[in-house]
């Protein structure tokens, strides 16, 4: 007998069953496992380190860790929200579909899925017992340490999908307690630590054992403190510890709050279009388009506007630089050992975190650029204007880098505090031509990043930019491995051989993506 | 030809394939300056296709595509400069006001600030939107939506309007009230080229008309035209007040009246002649003269929804004849079968 609330979840498998993309995917995952498999193999016989079967799991493991989390960001954080995006979610609810059947078939069943994609590696992973170094149930406790985690992370996205409007914001939450969920228990120890220290706190009192007592909970149910545990050596079980348990029970419980909440958060359906006062402030009799801004420039505006923030963004962006800069000079000052607020500190640490934060949102920016507009539907009246459409796309990137302007002012402002430090970095670099390729390569690298995920974003519904992380890690990490191998016996000459193939081969991968890109846009607008 | 007499749209021997898909094949027709252009065919026919090719979106696998006399490949630019296309779906930026929307087109055209004013508020006042200029598009219900795209399509004054499907679900209101703007565009010399399934509303609106069906073209030119059998062949219904075999008889003698039927129980009789050999007068003087007591005496002409459904029931080809009226090469029409 079939039970009602079954319903969609069954029709999701089977539609997932049918999949293509899920063939690809189980057809790369295999591929990924010879990627990992053949270079540690190869250093392994040329002596470069022990154990290989270890070496494998552990890279195999650390990767579907990394998966899981970007899966969390993209894949299952829109399991409701894109209903919502569509508005077919009232659709839904006219059936006889209830809550649960609803929550069943729009996540659980992508759960199935994934976990069915992280089953199928383990017969091969099973290779690793073979290579040595490892044995059957280090295989087992970790990969029950990803199946729990798996739980988590769906269940956890399936919370933020229901209770938010759009997947970005989803994505955003996930991220952000995943984070704190993964390494926050590190900054809670020192936070205690710090107050007992301090004598803000008693150590001999209650609230120190059930503070460090919850500390502890925390880090042992962090699966990257487990995963840990289970590749020393001599690592005798169990193969299910807490952090399985926790994390099931946890990810259980979070299936049942996005159950409670449902139906509060999805009693009014609303346009899933982006709130217009973060962007534009209130419409106004006079809103229009800045004077000098016409032509193709127009073009530039909308997308400093809608895709960077516009005015609002730039404040907002400069606010994250300042308040990241502010944090890093308390958790200096307060946890640092003999660090001093220096005009040279301050230098520096506006240099990387502008760097860093340019490089997220520009990353952010390259996923959604065009992305909008096919979601939109509103590439096909852009291409209608008369230019052709690299110039509407250089037109929009040029928008999106105005954007950028703050953090390439906190840089400028970097370099001005520490104008000789920044000197003789450079010096370094240029003085070994090794130096000035690992620069160039960097950056031609971010280039080709940010092409990926612009392309991917045109060819793939969501979760263009985690794939695209994930792509570059892994194609990078394998190019890098096999370029290695290759040089190894070229003395010198290797490291500068590398650097001249690596950046080869990023302007080639750009220059094609790049083109596909420009083909792709005109081939969106004639679709929609 | 001189640039007046220039139709707006040439196509020639057009054919556009989606992978193993063939979406068109050969298709032929032009449009008039000035004109209503209406472009029917049922779901799958390849009129998006052709509206896309002619907005410039898609390239012509093979063929020629002329908007007033540029190609749309080599000189796309030019095309779009004259051209407004409207899609069957609202391209709207939803978090912007009417306003702002329409400003940010209108400078993406390249006009300056007072053009702009001048422009918007003139297409505002066109489509009857002055008085929600600064509400936001995502606030608007999907008749206004549907003015803001039309608005859109009119900011840089293009000579040619490519609407697909612009009254696809409107409330009646909201249909008439834009097929009222639709006129109003003729009016001011556009010439419109508007791809829609409901034919009553073209047939009213329409100067011309191409009849599209898997990929070919069934009928091509004007409404009149598509209505009436065709050029040289007329029909027309006789209805007498009782049954008189002997006015059957009579017609069937009048010089150029190839056949005559009864199409129902009722004392009706269809009668089929070349126009060129007999005209009604004298087949009603026949009849008169057969001592029949007349009740009616009319030519039969189509709807647009009968030769519709003549035109593309399955099994009819695809057959290429001479225009009708003076536009371009255009097929033909098969026999109607019977009165509207």
């Amino acid at each position: 007998m079939k039970l009602p609330a079954l319903a969609l979840f069954e029709r999701s498998l089977r539609l997932e069953t049918r999949s293509a993309l899920v063939c690809w995917s189980r057809t790369g995952l295999l591929l990924l496992i010879l990627l990992v498999l053949v270079p540690i193999q190869s250093l392994a016989r040329a002596g470069m380190f022990g154990a290989p079967g270890l070496r494998f799991l552990q890279e195999m493991v650390w990767l579907n860790l990394v998966f899981i989390t970007l899966a969390g960001l993209s894949y299952f954080a829109s399991a409701i929200t894109e209903e919502k995006e569509e508005m077919m979610l009232g659709l839904l609810r006219m059936t006889e579909l209830n809550s649960v059947s609803i929550l069943l078939g729009k996540s659980t069943s992508r759960l199935v899925g994934a976990l069915l994609l992280l089953l199928m590696q383990v017969p091969f992973v099973l290779l690793a017992v073979t290579l040595g170094g490892v044995g059957l149930l280090q295989i087992a406790a970790a990969y029950g340490t990803l199946l729990a985690y798996l739980f988590l992370v769906c269940n956890l996205a399936l919370l933020f999908s229901v209770v938010f409007r759009n997947t970005t914001t989803a994505a955003t939450f996930t991220l952000a307690v995943l984070f704190v969920f993964l390494i926050g228990h590190y900054w809670a120890a020192g936070i205690t630590q710090y107050l007992a220290s301090s004598g803000q706190i008693n150590p001999h009192r209650g609230i120190w054992s059930l503070l460090t007592t919850l500390i502890d909970l925390w880090r042992q149910a962090a699966p990257s403190n487990r995963l840990g545990v289970i590749f020393q050596t001599g690592f005798a079980g169990p193969a299910i510890g807490f952090q399985v348990a926790s994390n099931l029970v946890l990810g259980g419980l979070l299936f049942l709050l996005a159950w409670l909440v449902f139906d509060w958060c999805i009693r009014e359906e609303k346009d899933a279009a982006p709130p217009r006062r973060w962007l534009l402030g209130r419409a106004t009799p006079r809103s229009r388009i800045p004077t000098r801004l016409f032509g193709t420039r127009a073009i530039s505006w909308k997308d400093f506007t809608f895709i960077s923030g516009g005015r609002w963004g730039l404040l907002m962006k400069f606010g994250v630089v300042a308040f990241v800069v502010a944090l890093c000079n308390f958790m200096a000052l307060e946890f640092g050992t003999g660090t001093e607020i220096t005009r040279e500190f301050e230098g520096t640490l506006l240099i990387w975190i502008s760097l860093a934060t340019t490089a997220v949102f520009l990353a952010l920016d390259a996923g959604r650029i065009f992305r909008d507009e096919i979601r939109w539907k509103t590439l096909s009246s852009l291409v209608m204007l008369p230019v052709s459409v690299p110039e509407l796309a250089y037109r929009k990137v040029a928008g999106t880098l105005a954007g950028t302007l703050p953090l390439l002012a906190g840089f400028v402002l970097g370099v001005l505090l520490v104008p000789d430090d920044v000197g003789k970095f450079l010096d370094d670099m240029f003085s070994e031509p090794v130096g000035v390729g690992v620069f160039i390569v960097i950056i031609l690298q971010f280039i080709l990043f940010l092409h990926l995920t612009a392309f991917l974003s045109l060819i793939i519904k969501r979760g263009a930019l985690p794939l695209a992380i994930a792509i570059q890690y892994l194609g990078g990490s394998f190019f890098m491995t096999f370029l290695t191998i290759l040089f190894s016996a070229g003395g010198s000459s290797g490291p500068g051989a590398i650097c001249f193939l690596t950046g080869l081969i990023c302007v080639a991968m750009t220059v094609v993506l790049h083109r596909a890109i420009g083909l792709r846009l005109a081939r969106a607008a004639a679709e929609e | 030809m001189s640039e007046s007499n220039q139709p707006t749209i040439e196509i020639c021997d057009l054919h556009h394939a989606y992978k193993r898909q063939q979406a068109l094949r050969g298709v032929s027709f032009a449009v008039e300056q000035g004109s209503i252009h209406g472009f029917v065919g049922p779901n799958g026919a390849g009129k998006t296709t052709t509206l896309k090719i002619l907005a410039t979106l898609l390239k012509p696998q093979r063929g020629t595509v002329r908007v007033f006399g540029l190609d749309v490949v080599a000189d796309y630019k030019n095309v779009r400069r004259k051209t407004g296309f409207m899609p069957d779906h609202f391209s709207l930026y939803r978090q912007m006001t009417v306003q702002e929307y329409l400003d940010f087109f209108g400078a993406a055209y390249g006009m300056d600030v007072q053009e702009r004013t001048r422009v918007v508020g003139d297409v505002l006042a066109l489509t009857d939107m002055e008085t929600r200029r600064n509400d936001l598009i995502k606030g608007l219900s999907r008749g206004m939506q549907q003015r803001i795209s039309l608005a859109r399509v009119l900011v840089h004054d293009p000579a040619l309007l490519l609407l697909d499907e612009p009254a696809s679900g409107l409330d009646p209101r909201a249909r008439i009230e834009l097929m009222e703007i639709i006129r109003e565009l003729r009016r001011m010399g556009k010439t419109i080229f508007i791809s829609s399934h409901i034919l009553s509303e073209l047939a009213e609106l329409c100067d011309s008309v191409t009849i599209l069906d898997r990929g070919a073209v069934r009928y091509s030119g004007s409404m009149s035209g598509l209505n009436r059998r065709d050029g040289e062949m007329a029909d027309y219904l006789l209805t007498l007040a009782e049954e008189h075999p002997a006015a059957e008889a009579a017609l069937r003698k009048v010089s150029g009246v190839i056949e005559v039927t009864k199409p129902a129980k009722a004392p009706q009789y269809r009668v089929s002649f070349q126009k060129k050999q007999t005209d009604p007068n004298l087949l009603l003087r026949a009849a008169l003269d057969s001592g029949a007591q007349i009740l009616g005496f009319q030519e039969i002409v189509r709807h647009l929804n009968q030769a519709f459904m003549d035109l593309t029931e399955p099994g009819v080809p695809p057959v290429m004849v001479a225009a009708a009226d003076n536009t371009p090469p255009a097929p033909s029409v098969p026999d109607s079968g019977g009165p509207s």
